[in-house]
């Protein structure tokens, strides 16, 4: 398995006491699989998101990634498995302003320590049709070409997963359309395991397992494959 | 390829404006710290130079008996430039006629610092003059003429020697203000003097050797050379010892240059502190970010160190460059409006530019850097979180501790750095107590205004912790200036004071009781205001109490010998000499009683004493002098001291009696009075009737006191403008971060439909009112300042600024008000569709 957690839980203090924000988790995704976490809002989808991707910890349980262990990482470790394994789309693209389109797409590789990072990210803007748009800065693009950024930054370095937040929740539904083919496309060329958080109940389908969640636990809606 | 992510970062970063502010910070303290310290060192230099020439020398040695040979080839080994005077008095001879006069032999190079000024009749218009009088000649000044009945061509004899006279010396650097050098001088060449035969064994001689060389090699020699002097016979002098003319002006303006300098780079530095903040918040999302995508703290680290190094060097670099140049234009500017130049700096104003831009710029950045690399990835999704802030205590250490550093080494006195910080420090508590307080008040008065007012007050209630802070930087900035300004307004006033337009540039001497009436008639006929008639006893203090004083030093000896200071001098072994007495019923202006009551038309005999003779002889209040006036024994009790403006251009006195005391004595009376340099011509008319009375000239030497003076003046009318670009970017760098603060709540009023208007309104407001309490609070610092450094650093008057309390908060309500609402306008202008994005 490429992703498993056993028992993995989150509670955080408040002001009014212990939050159980996620009940224990345990679940399983092979490689190459593409999922979709659906639930209403507050439910904990991007709380779980963020566990699988090293970005928080849990309160208890694990998550494994490759067979290693995410709670006996230290931040460096998780950045580096992140660097390694993990490419991220987000709902509001999280571009860095001041660079290029170009740059922004190379910036992964290049802190993973490509030598090739520049020419990986042309192909990649390309691939996503934003060749001539590579020296635009993110606010000189409209949110689609934003996110068609992300896309391109996302698949640099080949990840072997790929989370993706909410990618088309900014979009108008065309542009979205758009992206959502772009992103199952490239997906599928580089067989990359997708991990998508979403409450858009059209794009889930498209995954081959949806997950639900609610109120902090989660259960796998059976359905055919797609 | 860490250090090419950075690169490309800063690059960008620049071309997009980024990272003005901070730029902009880095630049504006390299530049105020470099072009402030290269001018003020150069202007120093100069001033020194300057005032040297009231010496004519850089050093004087004094000496009763002939200097050791050695000593000077010491010098000349250490390269430097000497040069005798030997000043005696003599009787002059020329025909009939014979007067007692003061002569100065003078070697070659005579004067090192300074101009000697000749004309080639009496009274005539004076030109630099180069060279001493060559040998069997002498230039003689103005007064011989009348006395002497000389012309020009005539002989003199002095002792065994006849001399021809062929100029008129009419301006010697190192005359002074010695009014009561009351015979005119005869200069000679040194070379002439042992033809003489006036100087015997015994003779009542000064010589002076004049030194001027490079200021390391004059402190080389000087350490050499004062171990081997003799308290008794020799006297080392330098301009610094205070006796010079204006001297006391000179230090206060020092040490304004170096305050307000300090200031401006205090400010300078602020600007820094308040811009790396503001860099580091704005580069949270760009380290989450970076996290997220796999990047390691120590990459991070590194990107954002060497960033911030880059920016550092490339901000100094400019800084440097652009403060040179303001230098250099500000040196010319003075150079070619006062005829004069200035010398060259050393190194250190570099070292201490780039090392202010260095040490600000990464001691301050410190901890927002801390912070920034501690930036959770999870920022991405949860865009409230921060780094971990739990070493706050940290940043103002570093903060504080850098300030302190920059002082310290800016001005090179522990004492002055640690009283200014410490003074800050607390000032900045207050001050933050006294703003909240301020806030709170003004929130309840808001709820009463109309809508644009009660969102501006809710939003300075909201952001009180943040507005606090913010109100310390508007208050110092424009607590400094304000600071800066008063002090330069005071400092000016007080120098024109001394040196009105009208000052006296005449002394007259030796008027004789009955031409008194006479001389005031001739004074009111001719429109010439001048001085009261100050009546003159030559009297000796014989003993204090019963303590009789040794008589070593005569008056002749002293007059030779010093011939710098206005009056009677300092006395080194007690008074044995005669003094310059008076009588006088009213206080003289520019006198002030310190101690016990002023005489005022009481007739028990009774004198009243000058406070620095006092202290030095140790005489007090109820003391019975003892006096001796042409052999008439007299005892008065003191009783009252008197402080004494000895820069004031009128004649001065030690001792005033009642005329109750003294007036039946013979006298003489002297006066001081103004004439135009344009009616120069009509003196020798003018005193046709007066032979007996000599004239000093004064015009030359207050033409050099004026220069002094508009130098300064321009020095310090340029560190306040120094001061006030920092003080600026200070609030434009608040105003700035502080929108950054103010955008989301813009974005959501503006999406709620708030009018452009209204939000322009409410944040007007808002700065108005922060403007308007930091200018209040400012003025309130500025004045408690004022007042200790008036009294402690620049021993002036304490005078309370009332204008002050209403520039202040109106400015600063203005300004602020004006800055905010054009950092809003940006934000305002733009769609609120735009908006929305920049904060997604």
């Amino acid at each position: 398995m490429l992703i498993q957690t056993t028992q993995l839980e989150k509670k955080v203090t408040t002001s009014e006491g212990e939050l159980q924000i996620l009940h224990p988790i345990n679940m399983q995704i092979a490689a190459g699989e593409t999922v979709a976490i659906v639930g209403a809002s507050g439910s904990g989808k991007s709380t779980l998101l963020s566990l699988l991707a090293g970005l928080d910890l849990s309160s208890a349980g694990d998550v494994l990634i490759d067979n290693e262990k995410l709670s006996e990482l230290d931040e460096e470790q998780r950045a580096k498995v992140r660097a390694d394994k993990i490419g991220f789309i987000f709902q509001s693209f999280l571009l860095i302003p001041s660079l290029t389109a170009l740059e922004n797409v190379m910036l992964p590789a290049e802190l993973a320590g490509h030598k090739t990072a520049e020419q990986e990210a042309r192909e990649l803007l390309a691939q996503v049709g934003l060749s001539e748009r590579l020296h635009h800065y993110p606010n000189q693009l409209s949110g689609g070409e934003q996110q068609r950024v992300a896309i391109a930054r996302a698949f640099i370095g080949t990840p072997k997963i790929l989370f993706a937040d909410e990618p088309t929740g900014n979009l108008d539904k065309k542009t979205g359309n758009t992206v959502e083919d772009l992103l199952f496309d490239m997906n599928a060329k580089s067989g990359t395991t997708l991990i998508m958080v979403t409450h858009d109940g059209e794009l889930a389908k498209r995954c081959q397992r949806i997950l639900r969640m609610d109120a902090g636990r989660l259960n796998e809606e059976q359905r055919d494959v797609a | 390829m860490w250090p090419k992510i950075s690169r490309r970062l800063l690059l960008q970063e620049l071309r997009r404006g980024e990272l003005t502010i901070m730029a902009l910070a880095i630049v504006l303290s390299v530049t105020a710290v470099l072009s402030l310290s290269l001018f003020s060192e150069r202007l120093q230099e100069g001033l020194l130079a300057r005032s040297s020439e009231f010496l004519a020398a850089d050093r004087v040695l004094s000496s009763r008996r002939e200097v050791n040979e050695s000593w000077l080839t010491e010098a000349h080994e250490r390269n430097l430039q000497t040069a005798r005077r030997v000043v005696f008095n003599s009787m002059a001879f020329a025909g009939d006629e014979l007067g007692l006069v003061d002569v100065k032999a003078v070697s070659e190079g005579y004067p090192l610092r300074g101009d000697l000024e000749t004309a080639a009749e009496p009274y005539g218009e004076g030109e630099v003059t180069n060279g001493v009088p060559p040998l069997g000649e002498a230039w003689v000044a103005s007064a011989l003429f009348q006395s002497l009945q000389l012309d020009i061509g005539d002989t003199i004899e002095v002792g065994d020697s006849a001399f021809r006279v062929t100029r008129v010396v009419t301006y010697e650097p190192d005359v002074g203000f010695s009014v009561f050098t009351d015979s005119p001088n005869v200069l000679i060449n040194y070379a002439d003097l042992a033809a003489t035969n006036l100087i015997q064994p015994g003779s009542r001689v000064r010589y002076n050797i004049l030194y001027a060389g490079e200021a390391d090699a004059i402190a080389g020699y000087e350490d050499w050379l004062l171990p081997q002097l003799n308290d008794d016979t020799h006297n080392w002098r330098s301009i610094d010892d205070g006796d010079a003319p204006l001297a006391r002006s000179l230090r206060r303006a020092e040490r304004f240059m170096m305050l307000a300098s300090l200031l401006g780079v205090v400010l300078a530095a602020t600007a820094v502190a308040v811009a790396a903040q503001r860099y580091c918040q704005r580069n949270y999302d760009v380290v989450a970010i970076m996290k997220t995508l796999g990047g390691s703290k120590a990459q991070i680290q590194k990107i954002f160190t060497l960033h911030l190094l880059l920016l550092t060097v490339i901000s100094i670099g400019i800084g440097l460059l652009l403060g040179w140049f303001i230098q250099w234009q500000v040196t010319e500017l003075v150079a070619a409006q006062l005829d004069t130049t200035l010398p060259a700096a050393g190194w250190r104003p570099y070292a201490l530019a780039s090392a202010t831009g260095l040490l600000s710029s990464v001691m301050f950045t410190l901890y927002p850097l801390l912070r920034l690399i501690k930036v959770p990835p999870l920022r991405v999704l949860h865009r409230q979180l921060v780094g971990a802030a739990d070493i706050r205590w940290l940043h103002w250490l570093l903060c504080g501790g850098t300030v302190y550093l920059l002082l310290v080494l800016y001005s090179q006195q522990w004492l002055l750095s640690t009283a200014l910080f410490a003074g800050g420090g607390g000032a900045a508590v207050v001050l933050l107590l006294i703003g909240r307080l301020f806030i709170g008040v003004s929130r309840k008065a808001g709820m009463q205004a109309g809508s644009a007012w009660r969102l501006a007050m809710a939003g300075l209630q909201r952001r009180a912790g943040a507005n606090s802070v913010q109100m310390i930087s508007f208050s110092t900035a424009i607590m400094l200036l304000l600071l800066v300004l008063a002090l330069r307004n005071e400092l000016l006033a007080d120098w024109q004071e001394q040196l009105p337009d009208n000052a006296p540039n005449y002394f007259i001497l030796n008027v004789a009781e009955e031409k008194v009436e006479q001389l005031q008639e001739t004074f009111a006929a001719k429109d010439i205001v001048s001085n009261d008639m100050y009546p003159i006893v030559p009297g000796r203090v014989t003993a204090i109490n019963d303590e009789v004083l040794r008589d070593e030093v005569t008056k002749e000896d002293r007059d030779a010998d010093e011939g710098e200071r206005e009056e009677e001098g300092e006395a080194r072994e007690g008074f044995g000499r005669e003094l310059s007495l008076t009588w006088r019923n009213e206080l003289p202006p520019n006198n002030v009683v310190v101690e016990g009551e002023w005489f005022g038309d009481d007739t028990t005999p009774q004198v009243s004493l000058e406070s620095q003779v006092a202290e030095r002889m140790d005489m007090k209040l109820g003391d019975e002098l003892e006096f001796n006036i042409g052999g008439e024994v007299f005892r008065v009790p003191v009783t009252s001291i008197r402080e004494v403006n000895w820069n004031s251009l009128q004649p001065n006195f030690y001792m005033i009696f009642n005329p109750a005391t003294l007036s039946d004595f013979p006298a003489t009376y002297i006066s001081s009075f103004h004439l135009d340099q344009s009616r120069k011509s009509e003196l020798n008319a003018l005193f046709k009737d007066f032979p007996q009375v000599s004239l000093l000239d004064l015009d030359a030497l207050m033409a050099q006191l004026r220069e002094v003076i508009s130098q300064v003046s321009l020095a310090i009318a340029f560190v306040l403008f120094l001061v006030i670009i920092a003080g600026t970017l200070v609030l434009v760098a608040q105003v700035q971060a502080s929108m950054e603060e103010r955008q989301q709540e813009l974005v959501i009023l503006r999406t709620l439909g708030a009018p452009a208007k209204l939000l322009r309104r409410s944040i007007t407001y808002e700065f108005l009112v922060l403007g308007g309490i930091s200018g209040l609070i400012a003025t309130l610092a500025m004045e408690l300042s004022l007042l200790i450094l008036q009294t402690q650093v620049f021993e002036m008057d304490a005078v309370w600024h009332w204008r002050f309390w209403l520039v202040g908060p109106v400015a600063g309500a203005i300004i602020v008000a004006l800055l905010g609402r054009l950092a809003c306008a940006r934000l305002i202008r733009r769609n609120t569709a735009q908006l929305i994005r920049t904060l997604a």
